[in-house]
């Protein structure tokens, strides 16, 4: 309590404690031992003075009154106490909460309680005080009766326990509980609106709250997990009380069954042994047991997340391993791990998980929803605060617990099941985790909890235990306090018929494990390794013991509340979900926004080359890191995708565990992963181009640039999930990304050419870009960019086709002609020397071979040249070759060198026109024309001029370009995936387009089945499958 | 609006509520026995006045005493011309009392604090 409203208060005594006949004894006990709890010694004198004080001066000014009023006034309450009282009120109650509030109330009630003095005045003053802070009439009544009246009579029954040595029975609708020979009664008082509980007793007895006996004439705040002793009879808990104030709904009944369940590891360990329960609603069982016995397991498979080896669990005799659709939703499992969302407030973790569940909810019957579950758990004043890690916590370790219990409550399964909800916490969060099961118990579910070395408190609360031995053994199943008797007497330890201290009420659990546990003595005295009872003993003694204890079996189905949304609206959640956690984590945030950009500049502006500093300012066309630049954007689009995406699923892997074991949708919940994703890559990507182009110069380059390392961030994103789905710590997941991103520098086509490479993996001057290249998002991104850049900028766009056309006719020319002549030549030798056959070893060559180039590329050309005809180049062949074919073949040639050299001409005309038509059109552009948009070092790569074979015959007798791949379109076919590198433009089902347009498309159909690995988790699987 | 013009008995006090001269004045003693039922009708004049109040507002109280219960009423109409003071500034508060009637005086003062109304303490 504040300083502030403890000083209120004290006024509010000292008022009320002025009326009528003024301070008295009782009163002045009351307020030093309202102090003493509230406050240490010091301060108690401190502020006991203070009431003092304030009672002198009141009786001065009363003495006042005295003389000038009459007789009756004095008895009245002076109208300056009314009002300050009033001002007190006002003043306080806004710093109150409406509990405090009614806390506030009962106090002042208790105070004239003290000398039992219910006078008009003061009975007014009270009344007052209620309705400014406006309490419900009739909760005030109430609390005045419980205050005032002694006798049951008089109370206000509706929200009353009364406890008592003789139930009444004429009373309609009391809730009252007999305790045998009590010499007294309890009354406890529900305040529903604030949720609280008030105690006080009458008549000579002795009442124990939390362990401390309590003064009679007070009235006593039930705290959460509070436990009443009486005299007699048991303990009764708090949340014992809570149940008689809880209506269980009628219509849960629920059977639970698990019969001669085993359960063998997959190293053919035996985990569990015929164990057999059965349950029915509203009742908690503990699970315990030493560790390593089976709990967890024993848990697992009750709740059906593993199929026991034999036997079987049935739910209202339907089974659970059997995936019946009427079982989905009816259990609930609370992990011993967390399932929060770090960044996220406690009301959006249980909010957005709440929506999913629940499909007919508007949001404002959801937020309801959710607001009632906080506040049943006490979490409702952290609603607004973030989750926060456990190395820093915003909440504390008993509110992360209630809340990851609150998950699944919040859906209301019929069978709870909890593993270790108490590890880790304090003995007083422990209890209260414990006395909200006990009070959802009462409400009628079922609820299961594995517990380790329970208090006696929490220990007692278990209507039932379980326990097991190790292997797996049940060595006992009922009541808790019978099984610590049982045990002892077992063990004919004295005074075994007591579960309990008959002095305290304390049980001790432990003392059962030590029994159970206790090792043979050997001839030395020493404790040896052997037990005294084997679990198979105990197992056997067990069964002697005990009868299966026989349950009527429900055959309804299981109520259940479960209606999950479809896969849309599931999208949206997880959608919205992770963008809020997202967002929230500033630092997160801004790393990631700030990456791009950071690393655009630093890339551009360290290879902003000028060739000639003294003389030059920087020009795009003399920049030679183009190519460089080109492909470091690539590899960084890559990394940063794969960087932010790798840890995306890891993080949530136990809430995908959870939100699998509720059949929410996976495919919604990547698909909502890879568009959020995207989104960030769409940002981070656009940054990027637009800083480092700028600074570079690159004009007009901006969307194609956007466009081909977006696409490349895409995929290494759902690479990032794949790889984050898969392994199972986060420094394996950031060691796998070197693993990923090298390969993409090696085999992208820019460090090392692809004719340079070894001819194992495909390398090799004539071959194609190798096979495992094409597997490279990297090579599709960096070719297509390239490629564009040099085709479709403002210089490409103009002069790239015609400067094809020439590259053609000039390999025609110079390379291409005169090889096909070199070959005929020395044909023409063979036929010289033997003019009716040809003998074919003894020349140095094949001229077999040599037939073969020549009919081979006759026929390409004749299909890429419709004007110059070969008329029949089949017949190139040894059978048919004669004089008058290798001479119409040198006409052939030489008709063919002169159309190429003609069009060559041509083409030079056509060129000159071209340029006198921007100079006149456009002077302006024509000026910068080259040095902005033509680049120098991209010509060099993408016409591979430093090359020293132009063209090369392979093995199967093909002629192959080597120079100017940037202008040479492959041959037609339906799809070209295989080409040479640095092809400008593809087939793609028959049409001709552009390289950039062809490669984005292959990188989005690798997204495509990137995402399908992803989804059906293949990695993951293949990993776990070479585990085995 | 009607006027609202109340004579004193022995445990209410006489109350005129005039909306003509916007001046309302309270006199005598209140301690009834229901004082809802005696203060009610009051709100809910004033509630109506509050919707088209004059420019200068005037309440007189002129009180020998009031119980506690009647202080809290008496506070729900101070604050309903705080009120009404917010949004014409032309609300005045006389409270008078007995020059011997420390109480009263003291009581005023106590008022004054709780509500932001011009408050004049009147003796006489």
């Amino acid at each position: 309590m504040s300083e502030e409203i403890l000083k209120a208060l004290m006024q509010l005594f000292a008022i009320i404690s002025k009326q009528d006949d003024g301070i008295n004894f009782e009163k002045r006990e009351f307020v030093k031992s309202f102090l003493k709890l509230q406050l240490n010694e010091e301060k108690v004198q401190e502020y006991y003075t203070l009431f003092e004080g304030l009672l002198i001066d009141k009786k001065k000014k009363n003495e006042e009154g005295e003389v000038s009023g009459d007789e009756k006034k004095q008895k009245r309450t002076s109208v300056t106490d009314s009002v300050k009282m009033l001002g007190i009120c006002k003043r306080i109650g806004k710093s109150l909460t409406q509990e405090q509030k009614v806390i506030v109330l009962v106090r002042l009630f208790e105070l004239i309680n003290s000398d039992r003095i219910f006078s008009k005045s003061r009975i007014e003053i009270i009344e007052t005080v209620a309705k400014v802070f406006r309490i419900k009439a009739i909760e005030y009544q109430a609390i005045e009766q419980f205050v005032i009246s002694n006798e049951l009579a008089t109370q206000t029954k509706d929200n009353l326990l009364y406890l008592t040595g003789e139930l009444e029975q004429n009373i309609e609708g009391l809730k009252q509980i007999e305790y045998n020979n009590l010499k007294g009664n309890v009354f406890i008082l529900q305040v529903p609106k604030v949720n609280l509980y008030f105690l006080r007793f009458t008549g000579d007895i002795q009442v124990h709250l939390n362990g401390n006996s309590l003064p009679s004439k007070r009235i006593y705040l039930m705290a959460n997990g509070s436990v009443l002793r009486l005299p007699v009879g048991k303990p009764l808990y708090y949340s014992e009380i809570i149940s008689r104030f809880i209506e269980r709904p009628d219509d849960v009944s629920i059977s639970f069954e698990a019969k001669d369940i085993e359960y063998k590891f997959p190293n053919g360990n035996i985990g569990l042994r015929g164990v057999n329960l059965s349950e029915r609603e509203g009742n908690l069982v503990g699970i315990m047991g030493a560790s390593g016995a089976g709990k967890t397991t024993l848990l697992n498979i009750l709740s059906g997340i593993e199929s026991p080896s034999n036997g079987e669990v049935l739910i209202n005799n339907l089974n659970l391993h059997g995936k019946d659709k009427d079982l989905e939703g009816v259990i609930g499992f609370v992990p011993q791990d967390d399932l929060l969302f770090e960044e996220l407030t406690v009301f959006q973790n249980l909010y957005y998980n709440a929506k999913i569940c629940f499909k007919s909810y508007s949001n404002i019957e959801l937020e309801k929803a959710v607001t009632l579950v906080l506040s049943n758990l006490g979490l409702l004043h952290t609603k607004d605060l973030k989750v926060g890690n456990v190395m820093n916590k915003t909440i504390s370790g008993g509110q992360r617990k209630r809340l990851n219990i609150a998950l699944e409550l919040i859906r209301e399964p019929s069978i709870l099941f909890l593993d270790e909800p108490t590890s880790g916490l304090s003995s007083k969060d422990s209890e209260n985790v414990l006395d909200l099961l006990r009070e959802l118990s009462f409400k009628g579910k079922l609820i299961f909890v594995v517990i380790h070395q329970p208090s006696s408190d929490v220990y007692k609360m278990f209507d039932k235990i379980i326990l097991l031995d190790t292997g797996g053994y049940q060595v006992y199943y009922g009541n808790p306090v019978e099984a610590v008797s049982y045990f002892k007497r077992i063990d004919s330890q004295v005074n075994s018929e007591a579960g309990e201290c008959t002095f305290c009420g304390t049980v001790n659990p432990e003392t059962m494990f030590n029994v159970i546990e206790s090792k043979e003595v050997d001839e030395f005295g020493n404790f040896s390794e052997d037990r005294k009872i084997k679990p198979e003993r105990w197992s056997e003694i067990y069964q002697e013991n005990f009868k299966p204890t026989e349950i009527e079996v429900v055959k309804n189905s299981p109520p259940k509340s479960l209606n999950l949304r479809n896969r849309m609206q599931q999208f949206f959640i997880f959608f919205t979900r992770d963008l809020l956690s997202k967002v929230s984590d500033k630092q997160y945030l801004i790393i990631n926004l700030l990456e791009a950009p950071l690393l655009a500049f630093f890339l551009s502006f360290v290879v902003r080359y000028v060739t000639n500093p003294e003389k030059g300012e920087y020009t795009f066309q003399d920049n030679e890191n183009m190519a460089p630049y080109i492909f470091m954007s690539v590899v960084v689009a890559m990394f940063i995708g794969l960087t932010v995406s790798a840890e995306e699923i890891f993080k949530d892997r136990l809430i995908r565990k959870r939100e699998e074991f509720l059949n929410l949708s996976r495919f919604s919940y990547l698909f909502s992963k890879s568009i959020l994703l995207f989104i960030l890559s769409a940002v981070q990507t656009l940054t990027f181009v637009v800083v480092g182009n700028y600074v570079l110069e690159l004009n007009g380059m901006n969307l194609p640039f956007w466009g081909m390392l977006f696409s490349m961030s895409c995929i290494a994103n759902i690479i990032g999930l794949i790889i984050s789905s898969s392994f199972n710590s986060a420094v394996t997941i950031y060691i796998i990304i070197p693993l990923l991103i090298i390969p993409q520098m090696i085999l992208g086509g820019a460090m090392f050419s692809y004719n340079k490479l070894n001819y194992m993996i495909g390398g090799g001057i004539e071959k194609n870009v190798p096979i495992i290249a094409d597997f490279m998002p990297a090579r599709w991104g960096y070719e297509g960019l390239i490629v564009d850049t040099y085709t479709n900028n403002e210089y490409g766009k103009r002069f790239y086709e015609i400067e094809r056309k020439e590259s053609v006719c000039d390999y025609k020319q110079s390379y291409y002609i005169p090889l096909l002549k070199e070959k005929l030549a020395d044909i023409r030798i063979v036929l010289a020397n033997n003019e009716q056959s040809i003998k074919l070893k003894e020349y140095e060559f094949n001229p077999e071979e040599y037939l073969a180039v020549l009919k081979n590329e006759i026929s390409k050309e004749n299909v890429f040249n419709p004007i110059v005809q070969f008329s029949a180049p089949k017949d190139i062949n040894l059978a048919h070759f004669n004089n008058a074919l290798l001479e119409s073949l040198e006409v052939y040639l030489d008709e063919l060198n002169s159309f190429y050299s003609l069009s060559s001409m041509g083409l030079v005309m056509r060129k000159q026109v071209l340029t006198a038509e921007i100079k006149n059109n456009n002077p302006a552009l024509f000026s910068i024309l080259k040095a902005n948009y033509y680049n120098s070092n991209l010509n060099e790569i993408l016409t591979n001029s430093l090359v020293k074979k132009k063209i090369i015959v392979t093995k199967e007798n093909q002629v192959m370009q080597i120079v100017d791949p940037i202008y040479l379109n492959p041959l037609k076919s339906f799809i070209n995936i295989r080409t040479h590198f640095y092809a400008p433009n593809k087939y793609f089902f028959n049409a001709l387009i552009s390289t950039f347009w062809f490669n984005i498309i292959v990188i989005w159909a690798y997204v495509l089945i990137l995402f399908v690995i992803l989804y059906y988790n293949v990695l993951k699987k293949i990993l776990s499958f070479f585990n085995k | 609006m009607e006027l609202i013009n109340i004579a004193a008995t022995d445990e209410t006090p006489q109350v005129i509520l005039n909306p003509e001269t916007h001046v309302f004045e309270f006199n005598g003693k209140s301690l009834p026995e229901d004082v809802t039922e005696f203060f009610n009708p009051l709100m809910d004049w004033l509630t109506t006045y509050q919707e088209n109040p004059g420019i200068k507002t005037i309440a007189i109280f002129k009180m020998d005493y009031f119980n506690t219960a009647s202080s809290k009423l008496i506070l729900d109409i101070l604050m309903l011309l705080e009120e009404i003071h917010e949004d014409t500034e032309g609300v005045t508060i006389e409270w008078h009392f007995k020059e011997d009637d420390e109480d009263m005086e003291e009581a005023g003062e106590e008022y004054a604090d709780i509500v932001e109304v011009p408050f004049k303490q009147m003796s006489y």
